[in-house]
């Protein structure tokens, strides 16, 4: 009795071990790290929306029977946070694809960490150049590159408002890239140079002796560049300092975010920027995205951070479906490698963004930069029940502003 | 970017405006650093943070409760100053009773500041978020001088800070009250004999020094919305004003709040714009070089 006991316990679980195998073979996870910068309300909700958009994909079935296992990260928008989650992430967690960061100052040093480890990465809303200059083979931006931005804007402003600008650039890495390249197109379209620069900090809190200094030069426009809460206390004050409604003001495309109009309120009238997603876009596609946010999040309208952090999830979706995975324990490197050839083989995907987002093999700026158009936006109303209008979208040359 | 010397002269006045508008905030805030020095002979460095709660308090009454502007600006004084002496009463008794300045309990007290702005800014978190609030105060079309424009709400920091001041200096002066405080300063062990209940002075020494930080914090809300983070470079540059002025020195924290606030508005203006904040600490580097004990300060000595 004791024998045929002892039988049938070690049948039983070599049973189960046999099965358990079995089931490891046919269905694993995909892991996916997420790092990004979720210090403010709009940033966490960034930061859901990828994960809640990865969770339906897991609800209806996964990745041909595989799991998404996503791991989210804070970084906080500094980059040793940034660099110690993706080293983490990659090293412990020994995810297949890294997404982040939200921050061009995070998003660049990670660059190098994933190309070292040979870890794809997707970008879901920094926009700095530099980015995709690095020449990394793993690297694929969702958002519009900060080089199309300052093409569009530039045209808009040399064409439309003048071409004597005033730049006020925050100190981190994509408002500097912005304004930059923003300087660059006025000197290479216009023949303008800046009517005044100044840096200031990332937060800073008192623009005015910036904004009666830009009023003393007379200008046609003043650039903002800087995160969304530093650009609405510089919209509220370059008002205080009595510039005129007639001197347009001008976002980096962080306008796009809602605590822009909503802090500024009546000074986010007129402001415009360029943006990857415009919520006054009238596709049906928009309008549905439109609901889903507002009832999902809660908010009023979706910034183009939503848009993207979307269209990221959907890129993946496609990507991970074609990259016939094996998911095994010595496959990890080979499964990294084809996560990234499979990233690199979309073309024309067509989702929120205003235009299509392809991707190429070559570790360059044109192949990486998949999106290239860029939507021109105005608020037409500034407060919490902000309105934004469409002034033009514009589909940029891959190599433009390289 | 380059240190560039631009002499815009014609705005001089409007640079002097800004830096005088702002001085004042870093005045009260600095009024309130040497009032807790002056009667403990310590730093509060978690007082950017009673600022930054000052500033939501004020937001909450006016905003969300609908008070008018000023009630608002006196309730949420109100609020921090219970915030204030509920923290020194619950958290800091136990080390202000072993001495402050220079001894063991005097250090224990600066390393739990430093906790509870760590503490106060996470609580801060937890109730309003991390996102910048708007806080606007509609108070009519601006001045106009000349070229200058300064928003009613500029001129309106400046006399509540003149009143402010004016009524600290009554109350300080002019009252039993007050001179039971400025005994509590001078000596607490004289004053124990005295009769003073010195705890209970040293409790409103934080009520009245933490609602002059809320009331700044109000002030500064319509120029620059109200953030979590807003406290720590206030702290920094009221620091400043309190180290200039000489520390202690309650009129010489009210002055050194505007050679700070003018000197980097003058700064950002002729020398260079992109290295605003230095200025302050220049001069703070510059005062503790070559006279340690600021513009007004007595000469540094460990009370008896």
């Amino acid at each position: 009795m004791n024998k045929l006991y002892k039988n049938c316990l070690a049948g039983g679980l070599a049973g189960v071990m046999v099965a358990g195998m079995a089931i490891g073979a046919m269905a694993a996870d995909i892991r996916v790290g997420i790092t990004m910068r979720m210090i403010s309300e709009n940033g966490q909700k960034y930061g859901q929306m990828v994960m809640d958009e990865i969770d339906m994909i897991n609800k209806s079935g996964g990745i041909n029977g595989n799991m998404i296992k996503p791991t989210l990260m804070n970084d906080e928008c500094k980059s040793d946070k940034g660099v110690a989650n993706a080293i983490k992430l990659i090293n412990q967690q020994k995810v297949h694809l890294l997404i982040g960061s939200t921050c061009s100052s995070v998003t660049l040093p990670i660059v190098d960490i994933t190309a070292k480890a040979s870890v794809p990465q997707i970008i879901p809303h920094s926009t700095n150049g530099k980015i995709t200059k690095k020449g990394s083979a793993w690297v694929f931006r969702v958002p519009v590159s900060g080089r199309f931005y300052a093409g569009v804007n530039a045209k808009y402003v040399g064409e439309n408002i003048g071409k004597k600008i005033a730049y006020l650039c925050a100190a981190d890495a994509a408002s500097q890239n912005d304004c930059e390249a923003m300087q660059k197109q006025m000197k290479a379209q216009h023949g303008s140079e800046p009517a005044y620069v100044a840096q200031v900090q990332e937060k800073e809190v008192d623009f005015r002796t910036h904004m009666q200094k830009i009023k003393s030069a007379g200008v046609d426009g003043i650039l903002i560049a800087a995160l969304a809460e530093t650009m609405a206390r510089a919209l509220i004050q370059s008002y205080e300092a009595g510039i005129p409604a007639s001197v347009r003001r001008i976002g980096s495309s962080s306008a796009s975010n809602s605590p822009v109009p909503t802090i500024a309120g009546d000074a986010a009238k007129g402001v415009f920027f360029a943006a990857a997603y415009a919520a006054a876009d009238n596709r049906p596609i928009a309008r549905l995205f439109n609901e889903m946010v507002k009832k999902r999040y809660g908010v009023h309208a979706p910034d183009h951070d939503f848009s993207q952090a979307y269209d990221l999830v959907r890129i993946v979706e496609i990507a991970l479906n074609n990259a016939n995975l094996k998911l095994d324990s010595g496959s990890l490197a080979a499964d990294r490698t084809a996560i990234r050839d499979s990233i690199a083989s979309i073309k024309n995907y067509e989702g929120l963004a205003s235009g299509p987002i392809s991707f190429c093999a070559a570790a360059t700026p044109q192949c990486r930069d998949g999106n290239r158009t860029a939507v021109l936006i105005a608020y037409s109303k500034g407060g919490k029940d902000y309105k934004t209008e469409v002034l033009a979208r514009v589909t940029m040359p891959a190599d433009f502003g390289l | 970017m380059d240190f560039v010397i631009n002499f815009d002269f014609s705005s001089l006045f409007a640079f002097i405006l800004f830096g005088l508008t702002i001085g004042v905030v870093y005045g009260i805030v600095a009024l309130g650093i040497s009032l807790i020095y002056s009667g403990l002979d310590i730093v509060h460095f978690a007082h950017g943070e009673v600022y930054m709660f000052g500033a939501f308090f004020g937001l909450v009454f006016s905003k969300t409760l609908g008070f008018p502007y000023p009630v608002a600006l006196v309730m949420a004084m109100i609020c921090a100053a219970m915030l204030g002496m509920f923290i020194e009463r619950v958290f800091y008794r136990r080390l202000t009773k072993g001495g402050g300045g220079y001894t063991v309990a005097g250090m224990g007290m600066i390393i739990c500041g430093f906790a509870m702005s760590i503490v106060l800014m996470n609580v801060a978190f937890l109730i309003w978020g991390a996102g910048a609030e708007p806080f606007h105060v509609d108070l009519g079309m601006p001045y106009q001088f000349g070229d200058i424009t300064l928003p009613k709400s500029y001129a309106l920091t400046a006399l509540m800070a003149i009143l402010l001041m004016g009524s600290l200096h009554y109350f300080l002066k002019k009252t039993k009250i007050g001179l039971a405080i400025r005994a509590v300063a001078a000596n607490k062990d004289i004053a124990y004999l005295m009769g003073i209940n010195v705890p209970l002075m040293i409790s409103l020494i934080f009520g009245l020094a933490c609602g002059l930080a809320a009331a700044a914090g109000v002030l500064i809300g319509p120029m620059q919305s109200v953030q979590v983070e807003m406290g720590y470079l206030m702290l920094l540059k009221a620091f400043a004003a309190a180290v200039v002025g000489g520390f202690g020195s309650l009129p010489g924290a009210i002055i050194g709040g505007l050679i700070v606030g003018i000197a980097e508005n003058l700064g950002a203006a002729y020398i260079s714009p992109n290295h605003k904040d230095i200025y302050a600490f220049l001069i703070l580097i510059l005062v503790l070089m070559f006279k340690p004990s600021g513009l007004f300060g007595v000469v540094a000595r460990v009370k008896a």
